[in-house]
């Protein structure tokens, strides 16, 4: 038999189902010979999954791009702001792209990890306080929780990141420590920012986070034949079960919208243009610039999103 | 051997090298590294060539933990605390203090007695630490007591008793430290403590008020103190209600504006009062005195906490947590008695150990259990087992737990606030000092048993918070 | 709740080393120790941008993680050479003569043995951190303003490997205790009575009130 550990964080939620689902096929499949065990926190800090898959301390781990840049700055380039990713399944096409992506892969087996599958997020759209924010002015001064591009992003319209921790993110915008937070949909409902929120964000679209789940390699070849085929074959369905029950939660946004009263925001295309224009393209240019003084292929694993977004748009 | 026999065994190790007198903090690290290593090497099914490779994956997880852990902005909290603590003395607040207090409410029946309690209380407010209460306000409020004829036991009773109020009271270091085991909102925790921090108070005033009308030798009241002297010992007393103030916005802004979070008012608080200490006269020398003093304090602290989160790492891997919950909520004793059962067994285990290493060894364990007990920690308050969703039971219980541990300090054998009440005077031995404190095991029982039975006294301040 | 203890002195080898090693923890500590002043003034600076001048401190949160290692643990020798590290000294206050200075010996030991280890795993988190050839030799970045990590992780091998000195002074001054039978040994903390404490406790609190 052979049993795996997998390190997540927080509750179980919408952005571990499918860690949970992998669990049950895998066991399922195997006769309950490979099971894998799903821990929230309890074997490492979520910032350091990537250090213990490097260990050898649990078998398989998810974690955040935007936690730790330095570590896997290849894959950074999902976390780029306004890349066009308008759902959660070109979310997965692209992942998918650039995980298999010999860089990325490399980077990753510096820390004895293999990537598996991603955990595709929604656009990370703004609930705010006070009156709602329409035009790039209003953006001036405004106080935002957002991390990593996507607090660059808004810093290059006069907005000011400021920096909390996501559980500490509903006091502060309580306090006033903050006026905006940005957050995917389950996130603003399970740290409370939405009983808070006068309004949201509905087409800002301003990018997302990437978190993989990521396997340790001296686990994935241990695996027997017949353990490698139901871990390899059940990441499809995991996914598809983690799209179903966001999907699911999606469709209920409106009515919990509705219900909180909150009021939707969307932004003209214009605005939208011009926030692009200022925000993306020098943040791109610089990313790409960083990325290749350190040989890491910057221009490629940009055009390689870029064409799969196409192909993705393409096929359907 | 499963993980959770592992997990069992490696416990009772760690509570035998406490009780033999190794240092917790370094029992508890050990017990968590001989912990993992055993469970990596059994996962490989304890095969010897298999023991170096063991090894190094406990050692690497282990080793990641003191730096993982301690770097957190919610843990910032508790060095500015400590910080708080040493700069109010320089700042002489504790003077001004009981001086205010004596000039405003000394004309009752016990009337230095309640002063004190109330200067103390007061003190508490910028203060995080009991034992250095207690230890300031016997040099102060001792000699004034005793000097109008008070009974030298009972005077020195209300000084250890009143120290306990410090950690109640925000700012509390022992409130943050639980709030981190628990990962529990700090902010709401420490709020929650001010209502039954000042409801200590007001029993124990009553408490002294009643004595000193059956015992009129117990304690005379003092009055002759004109409006002009109560309003003229104010301003000396001020920088603690600036604190107080300041970290009543930052917790819970009363007016909706933007102020910061409970860690940022802590450090703003400290500066004021080292403002203040600067103004006073603080010269460079007790600075760096105030500063070794924090940071040794503050390692201690930490040492601890670390050491103890290599346990509750290992612990996470044996998923023992997890199946004593699982144990304690198929009982079928009714969760209340399991409840204060788990308060008595507190109180017993106070009486040997010190507070803070006292909660961080157990709760590990017993927090998931007493949550599991009222119904899961998503639990509402309609379906729960106490009558409280799983958010505010974890305020409840910590609130419960840390004034059982402030109980401990006034307890003997080796009720550390009453040690350090004796050692103060050296006219008062420490039997002296235990038998003037025992009325306010009354009263402490009666603190206890109300918060209990009426959780709205701990739970009202946080739930306005939302 | 052993808190501090009393360190003799004299002037042999072991005492001299001490008092030396003294003088590089006491510099660690006092490190900490403004560490925890900078952490307020940090906090002061933020608050009073935000508040009055709307100018927010970029990557504050990351700052403080940073500054935290070096608050919580370069004082660790320090605090152990002068016993502060608590403990439960119910039972082993009982002992006398040899029979505590092998409990002592003992427990120096097996902490002995668990910091070399921790020094270890320590330099390994590390070294993960740290790569020479990347810039600012980072290989692990804050979330915010992406500071290299890997200086505050330095820190922790660094103080444990000063703890592990200290550690092998106290064998040193235990065993000599424990072979010779020596009644009050230097170098090493003596246990006191929670009175003795209570009284050094209130002794350094003197002139502050
Ligand atoms: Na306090
Ligand atoms: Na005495």
């Amino acid at each position: 038999a052979t049993d795996w550990n997998a390190s997540v964080w927080g509750k179980r939620r919408a952005f571990t189902e499918h860690v949970e689902k992998i669990a049950e096929l895998v066991s399922e499949k195997t006769d309950g010979e490979f099971t894998i065990n799903v821990s929230y926190g309890g074997l490492s800090k979520n910032r350091e999954n990537l250090d213990g898959i490097s260990i050898g301390a649990f078998e398989m781990a998810q974690f955040c791009a935007g936690y730790h840049p330095d570590k896997n700055r290849a894959i950074t380039v999902l976390e780029l702001p306004f890349l066009g990713v308008s759902n959660l399944e070109e979310e997965v096409a692209v992942s998918k792209a650039v995980y298999d992506h010999p860089a990325v892969a490399e980077e990753m087996a510096q820390w004895n990890a293999k990537m598996l599958m991603t955990s595709p997020m929604p656009q990370y759209n703004l609930v705010g306080t006070g009156d709602p924010r329409t035009t790039l002015e209003d953006f001036d001064g405004m106080r935002v929780r957002a991390t990593g591009g996507l607090g660059k992003a808004f810093e290059a319209v006069g907005a000011v990141p400021t920096s909390v921790t996501s559980s500490e993110a509903y006091n502060a915008m309580e306090s006033g420590v903050v006026d905006t937070v940005a957050f995917a949909q389950h996130a603003h409902l399970s740290f409370g920012t939405i009983n808070k929120a006068d309004w949201w964000t509905a087409n800002l679209n301003p990018g997302t986070v990437n978190c993989p789940v990521v396997v340790n390699i001296d686990a994935y070849d241990a695996l027997s034949d017949e353990e490698r085929e139901a871990l390899d074959s059940s990441v499809d369905e995991a996914l598809d079960h983690y799209l179903a029950n966001y999907g699911e939660l999606l469709k209920k946004w409106d009515s919990i919208l509705e219900e909180k009263g909150v009021e939707k925001v969307e932004f003209s295309d214009d605005v939208i243009a011009e926030f692009k224009e200022k925000a993306a393209d020098p943040a791109r240019e610089a990313w790409i610039k960083e990325m290749e003084a350190q040989g890491i292929p910057g221009q490629e694993l940009y055009d390689l999103v870029m064409e799969t977004l196409e192909k993705e748009r393409a096929s359907n | 051997m499963d993980p959770i026999e592992i997990g069992l065994w490696v416990s009772a190790g760690m509570m035998v090298m406490v009780i033999l007198g190794m240092r917790v903090a370094f029992a508890a690290a050990m017990a968590g590294l001989v912990g993992l290593i055993w469970i990596f090497w059994a996962k490989k099914g304890m095969e010897w060539d298999q023991l170096g490779w063991a090894l190094t994956v406990a050692i690497k997880t282990a080793g990641q933990v003191p730096h993982s852990k301690v770097s957190s902005q919610t843990l910032s909290l508790i060095p500015t605390f400590i910080l708080i603590g040493f700069l109010a003395y320089y700042a002489g607040l504790t003077k001004a203090l009981f001086e205010a207090a004596k000039r405003w409410i000394a004309w009752v029946p016990g009337g230095l007695a309640v002063s004190t309690v109330f200067a103390t209380a007061g003190f508490a407010a910028v203060s995080g630490a009991s034992v250095a209460t207690a230890a300031v306000f016997a040099r102060i409020a001792i000699p004034e007591m005793l000097k109008i004829g008070y009974n030298k036991q009972f005077a020195a009773g209300v000084v250890a008793a009143g120290g306990t109020l410090a950690s109640l009271i925000p700012p509390s270091a022992i409130l943050v430290i639980y709030a981190i085991i628990v990962e529990q909102d700090v902010g709401k925790l420490l709020l929650a403590g001010f209502i039954p921090g000042a409801f200590s108070a007001v029993v124990y005033a009553i408490l002294i008020v009643g004595i000193a009308m059956i015992w009129k030798n117990v304690g005379p009241p003092v009055g002759g103190f004109t409006w002009r002297e109560r309003f003229a010992s104010l301003p000396a007393a001020l920088p603690i209600v600036a604190v107080v103030v300041i970290i009543i916005f930052f917790v819970y802004n009363p007016f909706g504006d933007a102020w910061g979070t409970p860690t940022e008012g802590g450090a703003v608080g400290a500066f004021i009062v080292f403002c203040m200490a600067v103004f006073r006269g603080m010269r460079l020398a007790e600075l760096k005195d105030a500063l070794l003093e924090t940071a040794k304090l503050t390692v201690m602290i930490f040492t601890i906490i670390w050491g103890v989160l290599i346990y509750v790492r290992f612990l996470g891997f044996a998923d023992l947590p997890g199946a004593f919950a699982d144990w304690i909520s198929s009982l079928e004793t009714s969760p209340m008695l399991i409840l204060i059962c788990i308060l008595l067994a507190y109180a017993v285990l106070g009486m040997f150990m010190d507070a803070i290493g006292m909660l961080l060894l157990t709760l590990p364990v017993v927090y998931p259990a007493v949550m599991a007990l009222n119904g899961g920690e998503m639990v509402s308050a309609a379906d729960s087992a106490f009558g409280m969703s799983g958010p505010m039971c974890a305020i409840w219980f910590g609130i419960l737990v840390v004034k059982m541990a402030e109980f401990c300090l006034i307890t003997p054998p080796i009720g550390l606030n009453c040690f350090v009440v004796a050692g103060v005077r050296p006219d008062l031995s420490v039997q002296d000092v235990f038998r003037g404190v025992m009325p306010f095991f009354v009263a402490d029982g009666v603190t206890i048993a109300l918060l209990v039975a009426f959780p709205q006294i701990v739970l009202w301040l946080p739930s306005l918070a939302g | 709740m052993a808190g501090s203890s009393a360190v003799l002195e004299d002037s042999s080898l072991l005492s001299r080393l001490d008092r030396g090693l003294l003088k590089l923890e006491t510099i660690f500590a006092l490190v900490s120790g403004i560490a925890v002043f900078m952490l307020m003034v940090l906090a002061v600076w933020s608050v009073g941008g935000r508040k009055f001048f709307s100018t927010p401190l970029a990557g504050y949160v990351d700052w403080i993680e940073a500054a935290m290692p070096f608050i919580a643990i370069m004082g660790i020798a320090y605090t152990q050479r002068m016993g502060g590290h608590v403990r439960m000294d119910i039972v082993i206050g009982q002992l006398k003569g040899r029979a505590l200075w092998a409990a002592e010996l003992l427990s120096v030991v097996l902490i002995l043995l668990l910091m070399l280890a921790l020094t270890w795993g320590a330099w390994a988190h590390f070294d993960r951190s740290f790569d020479m050839t990347k810039p600012l030799w980072s290989r692990d970045s804050s979330i915010d303003i992406g500071l290299p990590i890997w200086p505050s992780k330095l820190v922790v091998p660094l103080a444990f490997g000063v703890i592990c000195l200290r550690l092998v002074l106290q064998i040193w001054g235990y065993g000599r205790a424990l072979v010779l039978g020596l009644e009050r040994p230097v170098a090493v903390p003596l246990v006191q009575s929670a009175a003795e404490q209570a009284m050094a406790e209130a002794e350094h609190l003197d002139g502050r009130d």
